[in-house]
């Protein structure tokens, strides 16, 4: 394995006036471009595990490297800088505009103004808002969601290679929150970057993170694995609680439609004659036809009864296709739209509406199937490295 | 001067109607002039005596007003050069233990009586203007001190956290960060402290500083009603001019975006 991004070597923090320390003895390697989520109950130290590694908190005892290079005692505004920092409450300066908020660290830096002014504008591209509109806006102009997305921005300013996110999506609304997650993803499979994401939310544990760390009390490591991994096999008990109760159904979370083999319904052409169709419908074992408009894109679901229907024109009838997803989206956001569908399937469209298969119930089944195959060889493997590594030493 | 002026909770500041914005600006001038002017006319209309001819002549009531606003800007001045730094200093961590003594302390100070402050000043030391700002000082002090501090502690922890997670030193979270989101804050203070000051210069004629005190006070002593009377209409009006553009002051200076 390359050399961790970061490395904690035995880190304790113990507040002054407190019996028990709030992070105790935490050893953990987070590897160059991945996401490593922190999750635990509330209290059990993620902030202060996150805060000593920009050393926001300066630890007790223990080392942390970064690159390699012991950072334990290093100019912490120095180390600062280096290292993006998204907190709980954003915290945007609510006296500076958008622009002159993501453009602190680069100013810090000694960056010149066209340089900065040029990052800014590609930063506020990259988390989804018009320069022009906001660059020059206060933080009080913005929605709650606008200036989480600023303050990624501001995170990401000087293009550190890593970044601690304590909870950078929590205080708002579900739909929102998902549109951000997925913005983020799409963002770091560009930039991969080293990052530390915290959150208290197990479904956002497995939606972000390459690998998942659950803590307990003192910041205890209780498991620390891949996501598949982590829902087919808890460490403990703990850990099988905190995962909760449908790990099977979370797993679903992890695999995204673009990889499992699609369903075929059969499809006919708003063009074609009824007759056609009902053959073609009658040919399959299912029970209703997908129309598609002439480029292709799905319009109507069309059952025997509708087609013996001679009087409406084929726009008309049947019933319109209102569960669709892209390749892109998890198997659950399938299973979510295929149980909304009266016909039992969702349909899977590409970029620009066209057709690309469907995702019934016989898909998923299959895909849980391989989902827990492969995660039983990886447990098997990492088991198999694990007692290779014990006989090395 | 009421105590309860000095509460940050004056701070708060009423959002304008867009209609009432130009109503507000012209309203406390326009106010100030008619008593001026009712003043001037009720004057004019009066047979004066001699002593008060004497008192109510232009070039009397110049030279007072000027002393009066010199006294209150030297101390004002004074008061935020000293009470600031101050102010900044009890709030850094390392002030932690002592600074809620030193916060009684001058609060203590200035429970005091002004009059008492300043008639305790003139016991001990010289009469004249030097003394008369000391007592301004000591008055005024602890509104722009107490405005410092809780401005300074009510700035948003996250803000300052998330500046420091940037990299800003100690020194640049307090000037880029602290002190500019405490500014509505210290100004109001200030705001106070003019006010304060206005009102407690007239009491400065006793140790022989000059100011509108002078003419009140011989409008008391000679028991001239009408000298009295435009003295303390002035004195009102220069208080009322003060608040006024201080407020302007603070509206001009809030950093944008609060
Ligand atoms: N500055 C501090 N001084 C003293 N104790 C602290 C301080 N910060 C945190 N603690 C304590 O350390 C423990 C861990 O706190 P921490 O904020 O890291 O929890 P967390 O896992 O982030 O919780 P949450 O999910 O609620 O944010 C808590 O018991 C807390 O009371
Ligand atoms: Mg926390």
């Amino acid at each position: 394995m390359t050399e961790a991004m970061i490395r904690l070597e035995q880190l304790t923090k113990r507040f002054p006036g407190q019996s028990e320390p709030a992070v105790e003895e935490l050893s953990m390697e987070i590897p160059e471009g991945e996401i490593v989520v922190l999750v635990g109950p509330s209290g059990c130290g993620k902030t202060t595990t996150m805060k000593l590694i920009n050393r926001i908190i300066e630890p007790s005892s223990g080392r942390i490297f970064l690159e390699g290079e012991d950072v334990t005692a290093a100019d912490p505004d120095q180390l600062r800088r280096r290292i993006g920092y998204v907190i709980q409450q954003i915290g945007l300066f609510p006296h500076r505009t958008i622009h002159d908020n993501i453009a602190t660290v680069p100013k810090l830096l000694g960056w010149s103004d066209d340089k900065i002014r040029a990052r800014v504008d590609e930063l506020l591209e990259t988390v989804g808002l018009d320069p022009s509109r906001y660059r020059d806006r206060y933080p009080k102009e913005l929605s709650g969601g606008q200036r989480q997305r600023v303050g990624v921005a501001r995170a990401l300013s000087a293009d550190p290679p890593v970044m601690l996110m304590d909870e950078p999506f929590g205080a708002i609304d579900p739909i929102t929150r998902d549109r951000l997650q997925n913005e983020f993803l799409r963002v770091q499979e560009d930039i991969r970057k080293t990052i530390v994401f915290v959150t208290h939310d197990i479904d956002e544990a497995i939606k972000m993170g390459d690998r998942i760390a659950i803590l307990g009390e003192r910041s205890v490591i209780a498991q620390y694995d891949r996501p598949e991994v982590i829902l087919s096999q808890p460490a403990d008990g703990f850990v099988e609680d905190f995962i909760g109760s449908g790990a099977s159904l979370k797993r679903l979370n992890l695999a995204r439609v673009r990889d499992y083999e699609l369903g075929d319904w059969p499809t006919g052409r708003v063009d074609e004659e009824r007759p056609t169709l009902l053959a073609k419908l009658r040919a399959s074992d299912k029970g209703a036809i997908l129309i598609l408009d002439a480029e292709g894109r799905p319009q109507r679901w069309l059952r025997p009864r509708d087609l013996q229907r001679p009087d409406a024109s084929l726009s008309d009838i049947g019933l319109v296709v209102e569960a669709k997803v892209e390749p892109q989206a998890t198997l659950a956001d399938a299973l979510n739209e295929l149980v909304r569908s009266r016909v039992g399937s969702a349909v899977v469209v590409d970029k620009s509406g066209v057709y690309a298969g469907t995702v019934d119930m016989d898909v998923i089944m299959t895909a849980a199937e391989a989902m827990r195959k492969a995660a039983r060889a990886d447990a098997r493997a990492s088991m198999d490295a694990e007692s290779s590594a014990g006989q090395v030493r | 001067m009421s105590a309860d002026v000095q509460t940050p909770a004056a701070v708060a500041d009423q959002p304008v109607a867009p209609g009432q914005g130009l109503w507000r600006y012209l309203a406390m001038p326009c106010f100030v002039a008619v008593a001026l002017g009712a003043l001037y006319l009720y004057v004019s209309s009066q047979e004066l005596d001699r002593i008060e001819a004497v008192r109510l002549t232009p070039e009397f009531i110049a030279a007072s007003t000027v002393r009066h606003l010199y006294l209150v800007g030297v101390s004002t001045v004074l008061v935020i050069l000293i009470a600031v730094p101050l102010g900044i200093l009890l709030t850094r961590p390392f002030a932690r233990r002592v600074s809620p003594s030193i916060v009684a302390v001058t609060s203590t100070a200035q429970s005091v009586p002004s009059i008492g402050v300043v008639v305790l000043l003139a016991l001990f030391f010289n009469l004249g203007v030097r003394i008369a700002i000391v007592a301004l000082v000591v008055y005024a002090f602890v509104p722009v001190l107490r405005n410092t501090m809780v401005g300074l502690q009510q700035v948003d922890e996250s803000v300052m956290e998330a500046g420091r997670g940037m990299g800003l030193t100690k020194r640049g979270v307090l000037t880029q960060i602290e002190l500019p989101l405490s500014v509505p804050v210290m100004l109001a203070g200030v705001r106070t402290a003019l006010v304060i000051n206005v009102g407690t210069a007239a009491i400065a004629t006793l140790i022989n500083a000059g100011g509108l005190g002078d003419v009140i006070y011989t409008g008391l002593v000679q028991n001239r009603t009408i000298v009295t009377l435009t003295g303390a209409v002035l004195t009102g009006s220069l208080a009322l001019m003060v608040d006024y553009i201080a407020g302007i002051a603070e509206d001009v200076l809030r950093p944008k975006g609060l």
